[in-house]
C-alpha cells in the first residue's frame, strides 16, 4: 500500500497488532466498533459477498439510480454526488468507518462459503456482528458452533435487543431503537407535535464504543482463564445508560420526564439563539446559531453586562436563579433578539472570555475550519483510490504512545481476497484460482445485486 | 487468602478515581462493573458535587440522597481526602502507587497545579495509565473555555441538523454528550492497559469531550467526509426527506418509520396494499425516489397507522421487515416486555431508598466458569459508596496504615 499510508517507517508497534478479528457488521454501530480495534492495530477482515448486499454498509444499495442520490437520504455522501463504477467504494459513511480494515469476499449462504469461514473462524481471535439473532442462525453464527471450531475465539454479539429474549429476531436500527427506549420523546421540543422532534442515533455511536470494548474485555477475560467467551452487547440495553439520571427519577421517585427540549433542569438561560445568516443559497445552510449558559448570579450579571443591558441585569424577574428558570421563555425572547443580528463565532469566543459557557452550532465547515481542531490535528489528509483525497477525521482521543494517525485508506470490496483466501484460509494457488472463477472472490458486486 | 470463584476481566486492575460529576465516572463505573477496583476520592464533608444534585430520593437534597450519584458510583469505594494538603498528596502517590489506573476529570493544569501532573504520578509509578478527561482537551485555544452539554452538542455534534426546520436546534437528553465522553474515555483506558502491559511504559490519555462529540456523539463522522465529498452542510428538515419516513401517529402515541425507496416495498405490504408495487410509480427504487409521492403515501399510511397501537405496529414492523420503533417514555421502557423477559434493569438496593431499578449492564460477558462449563451469570453490582464509607479501610488495606495514624489524619482534616 501506497496510497493513504504515512510513517510506516520504524512505527511503533500497535496495542491490538497480530490479533484477527472478522467482522461481519453492518450499518454503523457494529462497524465504528470495529474502526477503533483496526485504528489501533487489530487485523481486522470485513468478511463480504459478491451476491449479496449488505444492507446499509456500502450504502443502502449497491448500484443507486441518480434519483435516489440526488435526494441525498440515507446516508448518500458520494463525490461530487457520483455513484461512480463501483458506488460501494465511494459512500461517505462506510469510507468513514473503514480504513485500516481488510475486505474479503465469500458467500456465507452456500456450503463453500461456510468451509472458508470455518478455516477463518479457525486462525481468529475474535468475530464481531451485528445482526438479529435469526440472520446469524441462518449462516451458522452461534457460539456453539464456532466454539467448537475455536474454544479461543472471542465473540461479540450486538443485536438490538439481544440473542434472547421477544425482540431477539426485532430488527431495527439505532433510531428506532432509540424511539422505543425513550430518547426522542425525551428530547424534543416542549409543548409541540413530538412528530416533530429530532431522531438522532447516539446509541449507534455507543454501540460502536461498547462492541470495542467488549473486545477488549473478552480478551482480559481470554488472557487470564485461556478461554474464549461470547458477549453479549445488545446495542438498546448498552444504550440506556446514557439516560441513566431519568431512569433513576421514575424508579425512584415515579417522574416521567418527557419533552425537555432545550432546557435544563433548573439553569436559565440554557438555550439555542439564532444569529445573523450567513450568505448562501441553500436554505437552512445559512442558519446560525449560538448556545449559552448562565449557571449563576455572577455568569448572568456577567452576560447583562456584554449585552450592554443593565435594566435586565436589575429585572426582578430574572434576579435568582429561579426567578430566571421561571421566567425563561421571556428571558430566551430577549437574548434572541440581541443575538440576532450577531456573528456566533465572535459571540461564542466573548462570552467564554467574559466566564460564560457558550459556543457556536457547528456545521460540517464550521469544524473542518475550526481552529481548535485544526490545532488539536483531528484531520489528516487521505487519498482514496476510487473516492479521492480528502481531509479524513482521524482519532477522538490522543494517547501519549500510541499513533494517532491513518495508514490505511478505506477498503475496496474484495480488496484483500488473495491474502485471506491463501494465507489465511490456507487455501493453495489453484483454490484460489477457482473461487475467483466462480465469482465468490472478486472485486464487484454480481450483476443482478441491487 | 479469599477464594477467587469467577473471573471478571478489570479484577486485577485498581483504579484510582480523582473524578467528579457525569463524564469521569461514568468512565470509572464501567471500568468497575467489570471488575475493577475503584477507589473514589472525594472532597472532605461535600464529596463529589453529582451529590448535590437532582433528581433527589423523595426529592429532598442530601449528601446521601442524589439518584445521579447513585447510578453513577456504583462498585466503587469512597475515600475522603484533601488534596490541597502536603499529606493528601501524598497519600495520593502512594496510591497511584499500586494503582494500574488514575482517572481524573479536573479542568486542564489543575493536577499539575496540585503537584499530581503526570510527571508527579509517573514517578510514583512508571508503569501506570492517566486517564485526563477535559471539556476541550490539554491543548488547543478552547482548552480552559467553560462546556456543558448543549455546547459540546452544538460544537461537536450534529445539533445543527436536530430538530424541525421552524424550530430551534436541538440538544440530546441530559447528559449524553458526557456520557458518551466516558464511554470512550473507558475505552481507551482499557486500550492503554493493553499497552502497557506490552511494554511496561506509562501512557497519558487525553480526552476531551467536544472531541468524543465530533467522533462522534450521533454519526457527525460520516457526515463530515460527506461535506469533504460533496460540499453537503446538514440543516434541520423541511420535511419528510424520504417516502413514508417519519413519527407517524398511531392509537395511543407516535411510531416511527423509515421509509425511502429502498424500504417502501415492505411498508406497502405492511399495510396491505401491495397493488401499489404494480403501478409504475411505485414499481422501481428509480420511481419511488419521486419526492411527489411523500404526501401521496401518508394518506395510505396514517390512516393504518392510526388504527393501531404502538405495541401492534411494533409487531407488525417485525412481522414485514419494516424498520421502526414507538416513541416510547422511559416509564414505557421500564415496563417493556423486552427488558422485563431479559431482566435487564438491576434492583439495589440502598440505605436511603431501599431496593430501586438502575439500569443494567452495557454488556454481559456469558462465561463459562462453573462446573462442566456452566455459564456464571454476571455479578451483582455494589451500591454508591457514602461518603469517606471505605476510608478507614482503603488507608489500612491499601496503604497499611495504624489505626493511630488513621486517626492523626482525621484529627489534621486531611481524611
Amino acid at each position: 500500500m501506497t496510497n493513504g499510508t504515512t510513517g510506516t517507517n520504524g512505527r511503533k508497534k500497535l496495542p491490538l497488532e497480530g490479533l484477527r478479528i472478522l467482522d461481519i457488521t453492518v450499518v454503523w454501530a457494529g462497524p465504528y466498533g470495529t474502526m477503533h480495534l483496526a485504528d489501533w492495530g487489530a487485523e481486522v477482515i470485513r468478511i463480504e459477498s459478491t451476491s449479496h448486499f449488505a444492507t446499509s454498509s456500502r450504502g443502502t444499495m449497491a448500484r443507486p439510480p441518480k434519483a435516489m442520490v440526488a435526494l441525498r437520504a440515507g446516508g448518500m455522501g458520494y463525490p461530487d454526488d457520483e455513484p461512480g463504477e463501483r458506488p460501494w467504494n465511494r459512500n461517505a459513511i462506510f469510507n468513514t468507518h473503514a480504513r485500516h480494515k481488510k475486505s474479503v469476499t465469500l458467500d456465507m449462504t452456500v456450503p463453500e462459503g461456510q468451509e472458508i469461514f470455518e478455516r477463518l473462524i479457525k486462525n481468529s481471535d475474535g468475530l464481531i456482528e451485528n445482526n438479529v439473532a435469526i440472520s446469524m442462525e441462518r449462516l451458522g453464527v452461534t457460539w456453539e458452533r464456532l466454539s467448537e471450531i475455536n474454544p479461543r475465539l472471542i465473540l461479540i454479539r450486538q443485536p438490538a435487543f439481544g440473542i434472547e429474549g421477544p425482540y431477539k429476531n426485532y430488527r431495527t436500527w439505532g433510531n428506532h431503537m432509540e424511539a422505543l427506549a425513550g430518547h426522542p420523546l425525551l428530547r424534543t421540543y416542549p409543548n409541540e407535535d413530538p412528530a416533530r422532534g429530532p431522531s438522532g442515533v447516539p446509541s449507534d455511536a455507543a454501540g460502536g464504543i461498547g462492541g470495542a470494548l467488549a473486545f477488549l474485555m473478552g480478551l482480559r477475560y481470554r488472557n487470564k482463564t485461556g478461554k474464549g467467551v461470547m458477549i453479549e452487547a445488545p446495542t438498546a440495553e448498552n444504550f440506556i445508560p446514557l439516560m441513566g439520571e431519568f431512569v433513576m427519577d421514575y424508579t425512584m421517585n415515579g417522574r416521567v420526564h418527557t419533552q425537555l427540549g432545550n432546557q435544563h433542569p433548573y439553569f436559565a438561560p440554557h438555550q439555542a439563539y439564532r444569529c445573523k445568516d450567513a450568505e448562501g443559497a441553500v436554505p437552512g445552510e445559512t442558519e446560525r446559531w449560538v448556545t449559552i449558559v448562565c449557571r449563576s448570579d455572577a455568569e448572568f450579571q456577567a452576560l447583562c453586562g456584554i449585552m450592554e443591558a443593565p435594566g435586565l441585569a436589575l429585572d426582578a424577574r430574572f434576579s435568582g436563579a429561579l426567578e430566571r428558570w421561571k421566567h425563561r421563555s421571556e428571558l430566551d425572547a430577549l437574548v434572541s433578539q440581541w443575538t440576532s443580528d450577531k456573528d456566533p463565532s465572535d459571540l461564542a469566543h466573548r462570552l467564554q472570555d467574559a466566564g460564560i459557557a457558550a459556543g457556536m452550532i457547528m456545521n460540517e465547515r464550521d469544524v473542518l475550519n475550526d481552529p481548535h481542531v485544526k490545532e488539536r490535528g483531528f484531520f489528516q489528509e487521505v487519498t482514496h483510490p476510487e473516492a479521492g483525497t480528502h481531509q479524513n477525521p482521524t482519532y477522538g482521543v490522543k494517547l501519549s504512545k500510541t499513533p494517532n494517525e491513518i495508514r490505511r485508506h478505506a477498503v475496496l470490496l474484495g480488496q484483500d481476497n488473495e491474502y485471506v483466501y491463501k494465507e489465511v484460509a490456507g487455501h493453495s494457488d489453484d483454490e484460489y484460482k477457482h473461487f475467483v472463477e466462480t465469482g465468490m472472490a472478486g472485486m464487484d458486486y454480481a450483476e443482478n445485486v441491487s | 487468602m479469599t477464594e477467587q470463584t469467577t473471573i471478571m476481566p478489570l479484577d486485577d486492575v485498581r483504579v484510582l478515581d480523582l473524578t467528579h460529576l457525569a463524564a469521569g465516572p461514568f468512565c470509572t463505573r464501567i471500568l468497575g462493573d467489570y471488575g475493577a477496583d475503584v477507589i473514589k476520592i472525594e472532597r472532605r464533608e461535600t464529596g463529589d458535587p453529582s451529590r448535590g444534585l437532582p433528581p433527589f430520593y423523595k426529592d429532598e437534597p442530601g449528601t446521601e440522597r442524589s439518584g445521579l450519584f447513585m447510578f453513577l458510583n456504583t462498585n466503587k469505594r469512597s475515600v475522603t481526602l484533601d488534596l490541597k494538603s502536603d499529606r493528601g498528596r501524598e497519600l495520593v502517590l502512594e496510591l497511584a502507587r499500586d494503582a494500574d489506573v488514575v482517572v481524573e476529570s479536573f479542568a486542564p493544569g489543575t493536577m499539575d497545579a496540585l503537584g499530581l501532573g503526570y510527571v508527579a504520578l509517573k514517578a510514583a509509578n512508571p508503569r501506570l495509565v492517566l486517564t485526563s478527561i477535559s471539556n476541550y482537551g490539554k491543548t488547543g485555544p478552547y482548552r480552559d473555555y467553560l462546556g456543558m452539554d448543549i455546547n459540546l452538542y452544538g460544537m461537536g455534534g450534529n445539533m445543527i441538523g436536530a430538530g424541525d426546520f421552524d424550530h430551534e436546534p436541538v440538544k440530546t437528553a441530559g447528559r449524553m454528550v458526557n456520557y458518551h465522553a466516558g464511554y470512550v474515555a473507558a475505552l481507551a483506558t482499557s486500550l492503554s492497559l493493553t499497552s502497557v502491559e506490552l511494554d511496561g511504559q506509562s501512557e497519558q490519555l487525553d480526552i476531551s469531550v467536544f472531541e468524543t462529540a465530533t467522533h462522534s456523539i450521533d454519526g457527525r463522522l460520516g457526515r463530515l467526509m460527506g461535506y469533504e465529498h460533496n460540499g453537503h452542510l446538514s440543516s434541520r428538515p423541511t420535511r419528510a426527506a424520504a417516502v413514508a419516513s417519519g413519527a407517524h401517529p398511531c392509537k395511543d402515541g407516535y411510531f416511527l418509520i423509515t421509509g425511502g425507496a429502498r424500504f417502501l416495498p415492505n411498508i406497502i405490504r405492511m399495510i396491505g396494499m401491495e397493488e401499489l408495487l404494480g403501478k409504475p410509480e411505485y414499481a422501481t427504487p428509480a420511481a419511488r425516489a419521486n419526492p411527489d409521492l411523500i404526501d401521496e403515501f401518508l394518506a395510505h399510511l396514517i390512516p393504518w397507522t392510526l388504527d393501531r397501537t404502538k405495541a401492534e405496529l411494533r409487531v407488525e414492523a417485525e412481522k414485514h421487515g419494516v424498520l421502526g420503533g414507538p416513541l416510547n417514555t422511559i416509564e414505557d421502557l421500564l415496563n417493556d416486555e423486552s427488558f422485563v423477559a431479559r431482566e435487564y434493569f438491576q434492583e439495589i438496593d440502598h440505605p436511603t431508598t431501599g431496593p430501586v431499578k438502575y439500569p443494567g449492564y452495557h454488556f454481559v460477558l456469558h462465561r463459562p466458569d462453573g462446573e462442566d462449563g456452566a455459564e456464571i451469570s454476571m455479578p451483582k453490582r455494589r451500591r454508591a459508596p457514602l461518603l469517606g464509607e471505605h476510608t478507614d479501610e482503603v488507608l489500612s488495606g491499601a496503604l497499611g496504615l495504624s489505626v493511630g495514624e488513621i486517626e492523626r489524619l482525621r484529627a489534621d482534616r486531611v481524611i
